[in-house]
């Protein structure tokens, strides 16, 4: 198989979530001795690409989402070794949160998986996440982005503590504020001042890396 | 706004809609549960372990309000709970099940069909039996449970049951099967008290999972609690929160006697059910209804009853989902006021 069949194979099996199979052709871009990067670029990222595109149309929901990340997860731990680090450009980092008092953490979820495969990197502090742990955090890994997810309406005002907080401590400049979640919209956004909304995750990672400057 | 004082009583208004009689009014049932608790000076927790205080607070909940059903809800996991899952009670949220059960099958030996009388499910037989005596001859009783699939999957956690939906089907249909027949067990004790099974399914919602999914997992198990309730010469709604327009044929199909809606436009509703339910909502509970105004509720509600004109068997005016602790009554209030004056129809009392 030419490298071109083998990423198109890889991205459809992915699609497919058919995770041995992913792993699979994985092996045999090493065996071929193609370069790791290309293989995530042009085979898992493409797939996962594909995948939320299915899931913003929702032709594809919540367990078909999980199966394909197990897919491009088990590609990415056979070609992770031989990548070469200096091939990549440094990746986004984003701590991404439930905010206090809420257990709702489907959506927030989704949003990690498929940036984590788009090339962010991914610190999830999990549900219920005390206000200032998002600070905290974003502070200790150096992060570019704090993203903060809530489908409660009794919780959403947790969002603007946090960005209170970052500009009493001087260092609002230094985070891009995202958020999203049910009742979450461009208006609220406005009114906190975070820097960007999203009603889905495929929409938040498009938007994410526009903000970043990577298109 | 001219507000009516009601004719019949909310029983009545019920009986006379279920025997094809006339109405005073648009029945209007607003999903007002756990947050009586404060009506009455006590915690949301004391509400979910005390009968007596989630009666009380129900009977001044139908006082003040005089809705047409009275709902005895605690939260989305007392299934799972009377079948081995541990939950975590705070003051004033509805529990929640933190830490899942099921890790592996395993773990299947740590939970069981759930009887009658396991987990907090008794809470709500001491509710019933005050609630019967107290109000019982003016307004219909029902209790709110998750189906199966929410059940199932609380027991295993969220995410690993949408695997195991592709990753391990087997698992899946077993915690399936084992918690439909903990809801048959509650919903026998239910009916016995003369009150109405309501079936909700937060987890089945099209929110989550595809409609190809809703007819693997939710639809042949829901049935089966539809069918046992018909069985008992019981009426059973179902109620799906979050998105529900591309599944809202399948969950009539069903059986279920209401058809009870949140994120689903009323139009399409309208075109699915087709008559062959009622159609129970949607007034959003986390938006206009938290926030007011009240002459926004006011319009808002209206515009439903409009557009659910002339809907037979009948458009029941509702919330799309329970009312949490921070809707102000008012707003509440606000709906009965609707169901009172522009929901009214041409009534003659008869002797
Ligand atoms: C499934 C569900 C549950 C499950 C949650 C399981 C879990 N582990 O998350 C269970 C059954 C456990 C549950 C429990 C409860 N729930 Co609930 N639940 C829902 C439901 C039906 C769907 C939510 C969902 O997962 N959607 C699917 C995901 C994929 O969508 P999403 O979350 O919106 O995320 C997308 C976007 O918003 C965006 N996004 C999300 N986060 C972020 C973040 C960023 C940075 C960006 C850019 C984008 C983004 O991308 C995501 C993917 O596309 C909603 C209904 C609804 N209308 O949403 C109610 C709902 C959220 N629940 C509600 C309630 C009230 C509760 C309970 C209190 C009920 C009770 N009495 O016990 C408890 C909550 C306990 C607590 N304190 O947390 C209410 C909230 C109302 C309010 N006050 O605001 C809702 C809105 C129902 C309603 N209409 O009233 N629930």
């Amino acid at each position: 198989m030419d490298k071109e069949t083998l990423f198109r194979e890889i991205s459809h099996a992915l699609v497919e979530f058919e995770v041995e199979k992913v792993a699979e052709l994985a092996e045999q871009t090493l065996l071929q001795n193609i370069p790791a990067f290309e293989t995530i670029t042009e085979g898992l990222v493409t797939g996962m690409k594909e995948v939320s595109r299915l899931f913003e149309e929702e032709e594809y929901f919540l367990p078909e989402v999980l199966m394909c990340s197990d897919a491009f997860n088990a590609g990415l731990e056979v070609v992770n070794p031989h990548l070469d680090k200096a091939s990549l450009e440094k990746p986004i980092k984003m701590v991404i949160g439930v905010v206090e008092g809420d257990t709702h953490d489907i959506g927030k979820n989704l949003v990690g998986i498929l940036s984590g495969a788009s090339g962010f990197e991914v610190y999830d502090l999990g549900r219920d996440v005390p206000l200032d742990r998002f600070i905290e955090k974003a502070e200790e890994v150096e992060s570019d982005m704090i993203c903060m997810s809530t489908l409660m309406t009794t919780t959403m005002d947790g969002m603007k503590t946090v960005i209170d907080r970052l500009i009493e401590r001087n260092i609002r400049d230094k985070y891009k504020v995202l958020i999203g979640g049910g009742p979450i919209s461009q208006t609220f956004c406005d009114k906190i001042g975070a820097d960007l909304y999203a009603n889905d995750a495929s929409s938040a990672v498009r938007k994410a890396k526009e903000l970043m400057g990577r298109v | 706004m001219l507000i009516r004082e009601d004719i019949l009583t909310p029983k009545e208004r019920m009986m006379a809609l279920l025997t094809g009689k006339p109405l005073d009014r648009i029945i209007c049932m607003p999903i007002v549960t756990t947050n009586l608790a404060q009506l009455i000076g006590k915690t949301v927790k004391e509400f979910q372990l005390d009968g007596q205080v989630m009666a009380d607070a129900h009977i001044a909940g139908f006082q003040k309000f005089g809705y047409d059903l009275i709902y005895l809800f605690t939260n989305c996991s007392c299934v799972a709970e009377a079948m081995g899952a541990e939950l975590v009670y705070s003051e004033d949220e509805p529990a929640n099940c933190e830490v899942p059960v099921i890790n592996s099958r395993e773990d299947l030996s740590k939970i069981k069909v759930a009887e009658n009388n396991d987990g907090q499910l008794p809470v709500y037989y001491e509710a019933l039996e005050i609630l019967n005596q107290a109000v019982g001859d003016q307004v219909f009783i029902s209790v709110c449970f998750s189906g199966p699939v929410s059940t199932a999957a609380t027991l295993r956690g969220v995410e690993a049951f949408a695997r195991d939906t592709y990753a391990d089907p087997e698992l899946c249909h077993t915690l399936l099967r084992m918690a439909t027949d903990s809801c048959k067990n509650f919903i026998r004790e239910i009916v016995s008290y003369g009150a109405i099974p309501i079936i909700l399914e937060p987890i089945a919602s099209g929110s989550l999972f595809s409609p190809k999914m809703f007819d693997k997992i939710a639809f042949p198990y829901i049935k089966e609690l539809v069918d046992l309730a018909h069985e008992l010469k019981a009426l059973i709604p179902l109620h799906i929160c979050g998105k529900t327009h591309k599944i809202v044929d399948k969950m009539t199909d069903t059986g279920a006697d209401v058809i009870s809606l949140d994120k689903c436009d009323l139009m399409i509703a309208r075109e699915k059910v087709a008559g062959r339910a009622l159609i129970l909502g949607n007034i959003d509970p986390a938006n206009e209804l938290l926030f007011g105004p009240v002459e926004e509720i006011h319009r808002i509600c209206i515009e439903a009853i409009d557009t659910m004109k002339g809907y037979t068997p009948a458009f029941v005016l509702s919330t799309g989902c329970e009312t949490g602790n921070k809707v102000p009554f008012k707003h509440i209030q606000a709906m009965l006021d609707v169901a009172r004056s522009h929901g009214l129809y041409e009534y003659i009392k008869e002797n």
